[in-house]
């Protein structure tokens, strides 16, 4: 059920790529893209509360294209810590800092500008200060080792080429006894030579 | 992506739900080729 990257696909371009289909999507949510976004597709596919989400600003919701709903396993620590790996429009973080609530913060992580302004704008509309939101690869985390009680995702690790790396860091910088609960894709069949190089795919 | 979590230290790995995060895009039959969905994992760093 994984995915490697293949010796052949660049990953810097890789990486390129995903960064400029993000950038896309935080500057035209409602463009055409291979993937759905939005909170109406979060709560008719993914079982979102579409009210909590039409609460949110839409700055931070409109973007959204995650793949699966980390808010369903476990609930998240009052007070705690949190950190979202490809936080995008930082819905999700909006989400997890009501959650944590205003003693609790949480560190939205991504590489792309344009969604990082719409988080931070969507913070300041929400009046959820305790949600921050850090530009940064998620193979090195601005984030000191054993901090962090939850981290949550959403459909962005398998974008990694190298994950392994972001699972390294990831058990870095969870405390002991904190946990994964996160959203991503899987795969049940083995993929051809050819759809493993086809970037298109990586980067949906 | 389970065995990667499981070599990384990480205990108690799970897939709890399936979705079908890709029906009605264009990419649904590239999806359903290859046995494509969302899921949600859970793992936990021991105590």
């Amino acid at each position: 059920m994984s995915i490697v990257c293949p010796v052949s696909l660049d990953r810097e371009k890789l990486k390129s790529e995903v960064r400029a289909t993000y950038a896309k999507v935080a500057e035209n949510p409602q463009g055409e893209f291979h993937f759905h976004r939005g909170p109406e597709y979060a709560a008719r596919l993914l079982g979102y509360d579409l009210a909590e989400l039409n609460a949110l600003p839409p700055i931070a919701t409109a973007p959204f294209a995650g793949v699966g709903n980390p808010f369903m396993m476990d609930a998240l620590p009052s007070g705690g810590t949190v950190i979202d790996i490809g936080s995008g429009g930082g819905m999700d973080c909006l989400l997890a800092a009501r959650r944590v609530g205003p003693q609790g913060r949480v560190v939205g992580i991504d590489m792309t500008d344009a969604m990082l302004a719409r988080a931070r704008r969507g913070a300041a509309e929400a009046n959820l200060p305790q949600a921050r939101f850090e530009k940064a690869d998620m193979t090195e985390l601005p984030l000191d080792s054993g901090i962090v009680d939850v981290v949550i995702s959403n459909g962005v690790i398998n974008l990694a080429p190298e994950k392994q790396k972001v699972f390294n860091e990831l058990f870095r910088v969870v405390r002991p006894g904190g946990r994964l609960q996160f959203a991503d894709i899987i795969v049940s069949t083995e993929l051809s030579e050819e759809a493993r190089n086809n970037i298109d795919l990586w980067t949906g | 992506m389970i065995e990667a979590l499981q070599q990384t230290g990480f205990l108690r790995v799970r897939v709890w739900h399936f979705f079908n995060s890709f029906s009605g895009t264009t990419k649904e039959g590239v999806a359903r080729k290859y046995g494509v969905q969302g899921a949600n994992f859970i793992a936990y760093k021991t105590a």
